[in-house]
């Protein structure tokens, strides 16, 4: 039997399963909160950063994650502080900067009210979100790619490098890449890279039509819309 | 061997020891520390041994090899008791006139006596070194009296009676409370409140409980932990034991990084020696309580200093952080509740039971109290190992017990807490060691690495040398660390190499303020510390980099430019030969020209111009 807790959210009194977290709980009762390494299904490691909410703890708000925290009974959580506002929209412009050619993450940070980058431009390939890494181990437990080194130097890679018979060939870590999303207008040379802002100007139209607003596998949140798996 | 059994085996042991210990008259104490060992002392040890067996010594004189006295700057140490003669600077040739002269015939060897550098007198005693004389040693002072490798003289020095008091006649409660009376707090960073962790973890459901010892220390500079786990593991042993009775748990860890050779080896064989005596094992000192200890090999990744991430590569998993919405005190080791300490807080506990929590509290300031070890380095006279009661102030520390500035250089400013602290200016130096008050300087007490800066220190380099650090030792896993550390790096050399914006100055203090909330552990919640610090207390050097493209202390290569002083050059060419790039023309006996296109700014020809005519613009 299910054990429910109420806690709120943003002042909304929300009656959630126990054991389940504070953005799937705010995702299924249509509160948006922007995320970026949070597959349903997969365990959350909180890599992202960008689903940051305040947790109300005996009037002192601890900023975490809302991906890894479970639901408590009594929990008083606030997901779109100015406080909130400000750090996802730093933490969107450092993940745009590094990786402005995918549109997902365009998406994110036009969302996140990011306009312009004050950082010089990076095309990577890649922005750690391990997304494909927690699929390819906790979905098809082919373990076939995996992080390796710190830092700066952490990328996915296959094991020791080398071992390419553990991939099963499924292909999922490809289709749910934030970076394999069809770019708007097309890929961005290297040095020309901008924020179109194309996003934005949709954005306040669709901004009261939730299910218009849908740009993305990875928009959807924001507009409250869930569709689940 | 015989075991252990009860608290009454325990004590006559003590005392027997304590009979066979009352027959040496003299003692050699010669330090085996790493600071020392890196001077060399084994050769001493080695020699010194030679010494008493070809002049018939080794009978009437014990022998003793102990852990870091601190000083590590004078070494190696050697201590001759009961005079307590304090000799410093020992090499193997001395060997003969230590044993022949002071053991001997009682004699004072005058040039391996310490020279005060204020005063410039000879000092006899350890006691009478202001080094020594401004501290506060209460468990350094342990390390002279132990041989690592022998519990005996652990034990002969009242060892492990902390332990037989808690677990015969304590009630765990009754310790627990004891803990969070003496107001110890974590002494690895944090200066969370010891007794309320111990709490947590007592009242935490589950049966299966451990406990942790943290020794993977790897601030830059800072060696506390290293000193106390390789001088007198027992200590640490004794505190862990004391904290698996209180919250009960049946299995230790001790995780020690591997770059501490030293400190694994003592703390493998302290282990070893405890089970032996069965004070490790089942039904310890008679009682029901039952506990072992493993010592675990950390891989040299600094971010599992970090509870979590520790607790991972404990478990054979990557040593990554993990969220911490849920304290491991309830949920950590796979899953158990475990109590995390670390090596300095576990050694203070046996003494907060033996002494009681007010003998503890009654050192120290409101919020913090005992004593704290610091490692001091720098750009002082005296560096080395310095314990301290919590509230002395920094310039005590700094000038006192170090003795102020080396080569007459004025001291600038102090970066107390290892790469998570903040650098605090020369003006703030009237504040007391305490966990709030450095906290709420920009700044905090950390682990206890103190790194004194003098004036020729640029502290926009300093900033970049510390995110350079946490860039390279940063997980990697959650954005604002990864990426925030990289663009603060990017605009702080950006700023060292003179391109800096007015600008920048805002974006850099907001993108510090981002990584410091948004990140996942300690380590990203911290790492901004060294850049807002020196931007709270050092913002005209920052300035004067951006807006005046110079360095004011001369740092920053691609602002500062060498120059040969007409009136003081000589021309007598050293610099011509000593400059690798072949950048400096001149004929002999005439004026010498740097040129700046060829200029590397290496330093070499300041180093070799005894004239000090090349100077820096």
């Amino acid at each position: 039997m299910l054990h429910y807790v109420t806690i709120n959210i943003d002042g909304a009194i929300i009656r959630a399963p126990k054991g389940t977290s504070v953005l799937d709980t705010a995702i299924e009762y249509g509160i948006c909160i922007p995320h970026l390494c949070h597959v349903p299904g997969l365990s959350d490691i909180g890599a992202c950063r960008l689903c940051i909410v305040e947790n109300v703890v005996n009037g002192h708000s601890q900023i975490t994650t809302s991906c890894t925290l479970k639901v408590q009974e009594g929990m008083v959580i606030r997901s779109n502080t100015e406080r909130i506002r400000r750090l996802r929209h730093n933490i969107a412009e450092l993940l745009v900067a590094e990786a402005p050619n995918s549109r997902a993450i365009q998406d994110i940070a036009v969302r996140c009210g990011v306009k312009k980058v004050r950082y010089p431009f990076r095309n990577n390939n890649c922005v750690l979100c391990g997304r494909c890494v927690r699929a390819c181990s906790e979905i098809w437990h082919a373990n076939a790619i995996g992080f390796i080194g710190r830092g700066k130097e952490r990328h996915v890679e296959r094991p020791l490098n080398l071992r390419e018979e553990f991939c099963k060939g499924c292909d999922y870590c490809i289709q749910i890449c934030p970076m394999t999303i069809t770019p708007c207008d097309g890929p961005m040379k290297t040095g020309e890279e901008y924020l179109c802002g194309k996003c934005e100007s949709q954005l306040i139209v669709t901004e009261n039509i939730p299910e218009k607003c849908v740009w993305c596998e990875l928009g959807k949140s924001f507009c409250g819309r869930y569709s689940g798996g | 061997m015989p075991k252990l059994a009860t608290k009454e085996d325990l004590q006559a042991m003590e005392r027997q020891l304590i009979l066979d210990r009352k027959k040496v008259i003299k003692t050699v104490i010669i330090c085996g520390g790493t600071g020392c060992k890196a001077s060399r002392s084994q050769s001493v040890i080695d020699a010194i041994n030679n010494e008493l067996l070809t002049q018939e010594m080794e009978s009437a004189v014990q022998l003793r090899v102990t852990g870091c006295h601190g000083f590590c700057e004078q070494g190696p140490i050697v201590v001759i008791e009961p005079d307590n003669t304090f000799y410093c600077h020992v090499t193997p040739e001395d060997a003969h006139d230590i044993v022949a002269g002071t053991l001997k015939n009682g004699e004072i060897i005058e040039r391996l006596l310490y020279t005060d550098p204020v005063s410039g007198r000879k000092i006899r005693t350890e006691l009478e070194i202001p080094f020594y004389q401004a501290q506060d040693r209460q468990l350094l002072s342990h390390n002279r009296e132990i041989n690592p490798y022998s519990i005996e003289d652990y034990i002969a020095n009242g060892g492990f009676s902390a332990l037989s008091k808690a677990v015969d006649g304590l009630t765990p409660e009754e310790i627990i409370h004891e803990v969070k009376v003496s107001g110890l707090r974590g002494r690895g960073g944090g200066g969370f409140p010891t007794g309320r962790k111990w709490t947590q973890c007592h009242q935490a459901p589950g049966d299966e409980k451990y406990v942790i010892c943290n020794a993977d220390e790897g601030d830059p500079g800072a060696y506390m932990d290293r000193c106390v786990l390789e001088g007198n593991p027992y200590l640490v042993l004794e505190g862990m034991m004391i904290g698996a009775y209180a919250v009960g748990a049946q299995k230790g860890y001790i995780y020690v990084r591997n770059e501490y050779p030293l400190a694994v080896k003592h703390s493998r064989l302290a282990v070893q020696q405890a089970r032996k005596y069965g004070l490790l094992g089942e039904g310890i000192l008679g009682s029901s309580f039952s506990f072992d200890v493993d010592v675990a090999r950390g891989g040299g990744a600094f971010v599992c200093g970090e509870s979590t991430a520790l607790m991972a590569s404990l478990e054979g998993k990557v040593g990554e952080p993990h969220p911490k919405d849920v304290h491991t005190a309830v949920n950590g080791l796979w899953n158990k509740p475990t109590l995390l300490n670390n090596v300095e807080t576990w050694a203070n506990i046996p003494p907060i039971i033996l002494k009681g929590a007010k003998w503890f509290s009654s050192k120290g300031t409101k919020g913090s109290k005992g004593t704290k070890i610091i490692a001091l380095t720098g750009r002082i006279k005296n560096t080395g190992l310095v314990e301290i009661a919590m509230g002395t102030t920094i310039r005590d520390i700094v000038f006192d017990i170090g003795g102020g500035a080396m080569d007459g250089k004025a001291i600038k400013a102090v970066q107390t807490g290892g790469p998570s602290g903040g650098c605090l200016p020369v003006e703030e130096f009237d504040l007391p060691i305490d966990f709030d008050v450095l906290h709420e300087a920009g700044s905090m007490v950390g682990s206890g690495g103190m790194v004194v800066m003098d004036e020729s220190s640029c502290m926009v380099d300093v900033a970049n040398y510390f995110l350079t650090f946490l860039q390279d030792e940063s997980c990697g896993l959650c954005v604002p660390c990864r990426l925030g550390i990289d663009r603060m790096l990017e605009i702080i050399t950006d700023i060292t190499e003179g391109c800096g914006t007015p600008a920048q100055i805002d974006l850099l203090e907001e993108l510090a303020d981002t990584v410091t909330q948004a990140s996942l552990c300690g380590l990203g919640k911290t790492a901004a510390n060294p850049v807002l610090s020196t931007l709270r207390y050092f913002r005209e050097e920052y300035e004067a980099h951006i807006n005046d493209k110079k360095c004011p202390a001369g740092v920053c290569k691609a602002l500062i430019e060498y120059y040969i002083d007409p009136e003081k050059c000589t021309g007598c060419g050293v610099c011509k030969s000593a400059c690798i790039h072949g950048a400096i023309s001149g004929e002999k006996k005439e004026l010498h020209i740097i040129d700046p296109a060829l200029c590397q700014k290496c330093g070499i020809c300041i180093n070799e111009c005894k004239f000090e005519a090349i100077q820096v613009k």
